[in-house]
């Protein structure tokens, strides 16, 4: 059984973290129904779990870091990056070795990811207790390293092992792989990691354009991720769902909030991180209606100096990244119009991508590119219409032959139904610099009503390949050709090279809301694998053939006719949460869905400004009763490796580190810390509200790894019809904090000495910021 | 080009395509005829909502449905809000989706009966649009009608008190009683609606 998160939690945190007693309750109660395992190998024995929790706190307290503070705060970000780069072992994989090429359209090879080791010095680690090394026996010891050759098979990796090795005298618990954790990449899938940002930094919001979310940090890993405490945290002081990942550039953190989506900047070389600037950009409230699923707002980018997002109300922009001075703005497009921009822009080179939200309110969906110097539109291409506006070309060649001829986007609809068909762009861009393609995904059709859209509805529930420079199309294929369910096709797109049959191929990996996980060439667009990853009943199959899906009937809804059960609901086996992806593992790890909805369609007319919808649904937990669910996938086989069901909805992102530690949260607020090979759940930390933010992962300037996640329910797991059936009855409230944690909960400002940004030490009674009072 | 008359004229083929869908709940009954629309400019004057500092709104409290708690209004007041995708934003039991609640008794802009038909006419600035020129004042109030008969706006008499907190939940306006049983009384006529009962879901603190 899986000790609940209370119990691993050192005892001066309870006081700390939990805040007060009926938290803890809270933290008891959840902690015993959550976090169940299925498909796991043994876990560790409770006595063991308990007697780490006992002990952990009273392992050496980490001295204070010397010369942290001249040396970090006057260390500029590219230095560190360097310092850390010189850390690094050398290595055959010249991908990570060596700073990002500026030219991002030079593709490096495809590489696995090379071990980093640590960047703390051994004398700064929070040591394991001495009782701690019974992690050293248990299923959840790190593998060997997997993808350094150079280390001999039995030595500990230099990666992980080393510097976080248990104290001499762990006896018998010297470090054995786990029977699944061969230390063998499970399906010796590769990635290009390009842009190749610096190690310690977050400047994407999945970190890199093939969108695998992983990073080459481990200091944090499986033998010490139960040490994670919080070492500070910021509230931005605005309500509504918050989706998006802070990014790290430098020496600063960037979180952008939901609407009125102000951007903050906070330094992370001084104590408690305090506040450089703040950006207002004021969009239209209008916007605040007009948004189907809550007013969020799913991240920047930073690029050329600048960060990069969307607003609400329609507009892209772009912010100095120093002064907090805008750059520029553009209009995308009507807010009145029900139209609203809700999606994390992806930059490449000199362009940057944005597309738009509002599959639900009669808008024809598109994606762009703007120059990212001046915010010019470069190109627009749109999801339905003539080929001339869906920018399809004699370059285009879809796999399928359903997919192929003259303007599909116009005559497989009702006349004229096309310019308000939806197919929307509000999910993620991934980039393949090989190719020079990029490949995102597009909305459901609308109106939701099926029954008034005879046709395929191309090109809605679609994942495009497009040139990179001129958006001209090469090839799409449609998940859900004539959606009926509100299956929209916007989830991620996770790049890599993958043995197939025994071929290795250029793939995509795609987990749809129609509940199956795609492997897909990206090179044609051709289908590899198609298999459902969560419950459903809507199909019985992919005809691998055509790439058509195979419709039950008897889940086709009709107008005023109620349709009982039908799995999975609106918001699909997975939503746009997007997964993460482990060259050590080989896997993609997810958030899932366990969730069936009833549905009655209502006939609806086109008026504008108003939802152009017709779907009138209530969702409630498929067989088994939890809602959530989180999974490691295999996508060359298309199977489950290993999966934690969770009572409540899991809509997080995920994160995956070179600590073969994988990240996500639920949406009662529980942030867990999971081994990436066998599933056992190591770490969780109950935050103040529910998680359906992004972790991500850096180095701050003290060169201590960081975990940062953003705790604010909202958005489409709070859906205010389905509180009853969605037990979201005494559910946690709204919330904007971002949470940092570390090894120890220590930071920059963990010595008395740092806690003042005035430089000399106050006096030891006093509270060290008492001057500011 | 006039936009709002384009607008009128989607909205009339909208509403044309809709027939189908709505006939049934028109019922292809002769219009039910409101006692007496408040003079023309009137509505023009009730101010937007309570804003600090204004002099009292005198005048919107006063100004009464003229439906009353008709049932066909009510009826007919459910059959437009359908038509015209209020469903979409604030959902089909108007318990809010995108949109707010329209059946709890917190109101932005003031929940006596004329608050709720400039709210309609006028739009409001988090996304409702402005009805004015798409449906005539008969229609608005119907939708009026059919929202006061979901029991949770503040009867005309008891507007001021409203506003300083005191209406109760459980003081509800003779009105509102009538308003409901006739909305009851009309679903449960004329209108099976589909029930949708979320049967497999667990009950709350056993999904385990």
């Amino acid at each position: 059984m899986q000790l609940p998160a209370y119990a691993r939690l050192p005892r001066r945190a309870h006081h700390r973290v939990m805040g007060s007693s009926m938290a803890l309750l809270l933290g008891i109660a959840l902690g015993v129904c959550t976090g169940r395992i299925i498909a796991a190998p043994a876990a560790k024995p409770a006595a063991n779990g308990m007697a780490l929790a006992e002990t952990a706190p009273s392992g050496p307290v980490v001295p204070p870091i010397q010369g942290a503070q001249s040396a970090s705060s006057a260390q500029s970000a590219p230095a560190r990056a360097q310092s850390l780069q010189s850390r690094i072992p050398q290595s055959p994989a010249p991908a990570q070795s060596s700073p990002p090429p500026a030219a991002a359209n030079s593709g490096t090879p495809p590489v696995a990811a090379p071990p980093i080791p640590s960047t703390l010095p051994a004398s700064e680690q929070t040591a394991p207790s001495a009782g701690a090394p019974g992690s050293a026996t248990s299923s959840e010891s790190p593998p060997p390293a997997t993808s350094a050759p150079a280390a001999p098979p039995n030595a500990p990796s230099p990666g992980v092992a080393a510097p976080n090795a248990p104290p001499a005298g762990a006896g018998p618990g010297q470090p054995a792989p786990a029977p699944s954790a061969s230390g063998k990449s499970l399906t010796g899938a590769t990635f290009n990691f390009a842009p190749n940002d610096p190690p310690g930094e977050w400047r994407s919001q999945a970190r890199d354009y093939a969108n695998t979310r992983y990073s080459p940090l481990n200091e944090i890993n499986t033998r010490n991720v139960d040490q994670l405490q919080i070492a500070w945290t910021f509230s931005d002081g605005t309500k509504n769902g918050h989706e998006a990942a802070p990014l790290v550039v430098g020496d600063t953190m960037y979180v952008v909030t939901p609407f009125p989506d102000m951007l903050f900047a906070l330094d992370l070389s001084k104590p408690g991180a305090p506040i450089k600037w703040t950006f207002k950009p004021n969009p239209s409230p209008m916007a605040i209606g007009k948004a189907c699923c809550d007013t969020v707002n799913r991240g920047m980018v930073y690029a050329d100096g600048k960060i990069i997002y969307n607003l609400l109300d329609d507009h892209t922009v772009a912010v100095d990244a120093t002064t907090g001075k805008q750059a520029w703005r553009t209009k995308m497009g009507n807010v009145e119009s029900g139209e609203t921009m809700t999606m994390a822009p992806l930059a490449v080179g000199d362009k940057v991508y944005v597309g738009d939200s509002g599959g639900e309110m009669g808008v024809r969906g598109w994606i762009a590119a703007l120059d990212v110097k001046t915010g010019k539109q470069l190109w627009r291409a749109y999801s339905t219409g003539p080929d001339k506006d869906v920018r399809i070309g004699k370059n285009f060649k879809p796999y399928y032959s359903w997919m192929q001829g003259k303007n599909l986007g116009v005559s497989s609809w009702p006349a004229g139904m096309w310019k308000h068909g939806g197919g929307t762009v509000w999910g993620w861009i991934s980039y393949d610099p090989e190719t020079n393609l990029i490949y995102y995904g597009t909305s459901n059709p609308g109106p939701r009503v099926p029954v008034q859209r005879p046709g395929y509805n191309m090109w809605t529930s679609t994942i495009f390949a497009r040139d990179a420079d001129t958006g001209m199309a090469h090839w799409a294929y449609q998940t859900t050709p004539h959606d009926r369910w509100d299956y929209d096709a916007v989830n991620e797109d996770i790049l890599m090279d993958l043995k197939i049959h025994g071929k290795m191929r250029k793939v995509l990996v795609h987990f749809d809301r129609n509940a199956y996980a795609y492997t897909i060439d990206r090179t044609t667009g051709e289908v590899l694998v198609a298999a459902p990853f969560a419950y459903e009943n809507w199909s019985p199959g992919i005809n691998m053939k055509t790439g058509m899906p195979i419709v039950n009937k008897a889940k086709e809804p009709k107008p005023n006719v109620a349709l009982k059960h039908l799995c999975p609901p609106d918001i699909g086996g997975k939503d746009w949460q997007p997964a993460a992806a482990s060259p050590r593992t080989g896997l993609v790890y997810a958030d899932i869905f366990n969730i069936c909805m009833d549905l009655v369609d209502h006939r609806v007319g086109y008026i504008p400004s108003t939802p152009y919808d017709g779907m009138e649904m209530h969702r409630y937990p498929a067989p088994g009763g939890n809602l959530g669910e989180f999974m490691a996938w295999n996508p060359a086989t298309g199977k489950k490796v290993w999966s934690i069901k969770e009572k409540y909805m899991t809509m997080s992102g995920v994160l995956a580190t070179a600590g073969d530690v994988v990240f996500y949260g639920t949406a009662d607020g529980w942030f867990r810390a999971v081994n990436a090979w066998t599933g056992k759940v190591l770490w969780s930390q109950k935050l103040g509200s529910g998680i359906i933010g992004q972790p991500v992962t850096y180095l701050g300037p003290d060169h201590r790894q960081y975990i940062a996640i953003v705790a604010g329910i909202g958005g489409a797991a709070t859906v205010r019809a389905d509180k009853k059936a969605l037990q979201l009855v005494g559910f946690p409230a709204g919330g904007n904090t971002v949470y940092v944690f570390s090894l120890g909960g220590k930071s920059i400002s963990s010595s008395p000495a740092k806690l003042t940004t005035g430089g000399k030490p106050q006096k030891k009674h006093l509270p060290a910021n008492n001057k500011e009072h | 080009m006039d936009v709002c008359r384009t607008f009128y004229g989607v909205t009339v083929i909208a509403s044309l395509l809709m027939l189908s869908a709505c006939g049934h709940s028109e019922g292809g009954s002769v219009s039910v005829q409101p006692q007496s629309l408040p003079a023309e400019g009137t509505m023009s004057q009730v101010p937007v909502g309570q804003l600090a500092g204004a002099a009292a709104d005198t005048l919107g409290p006063t100004i009464s449905n003229p439906y009353g708690s008709s049932p066909q209004a009510i009826h007919e007041g459910r059959a437009l809000y359908l038509k015209m995708n209020c469903a979409g934003c604030h959902g089909y039991g108007a318990k809010g989706n995108m949109g707010p609640d329209l059946t709890d008794k917190y109101w932005r802009y003031g929940g006596a009966p004329a608050n709720v038909y400039k709210s309609i006419y006028d739009g409001r600035p988090k996304g409702m649009p402005a009805w004015g020129q798409a449906m005539p004042p008969q229609e608005i109030w119907k939708i009026v009608a059919y929202i006061q008969s979901l029991g949770g706006t503040v009867p005309a008499g008891e507007f001021q008190r409203s506003q300083e907190g005191d209406v109760s939940d459980t003081q509800v306006a003779p009105e509102v009683t009538k308003a409901r049983r006739a909305a009851a009384n009309a679903r449960n006529g004329s209108q099976p609606a589909p029930q949708l009962q979320p049967s497999q879901a667990q009950p709350e603190g056993t999904g385990q």
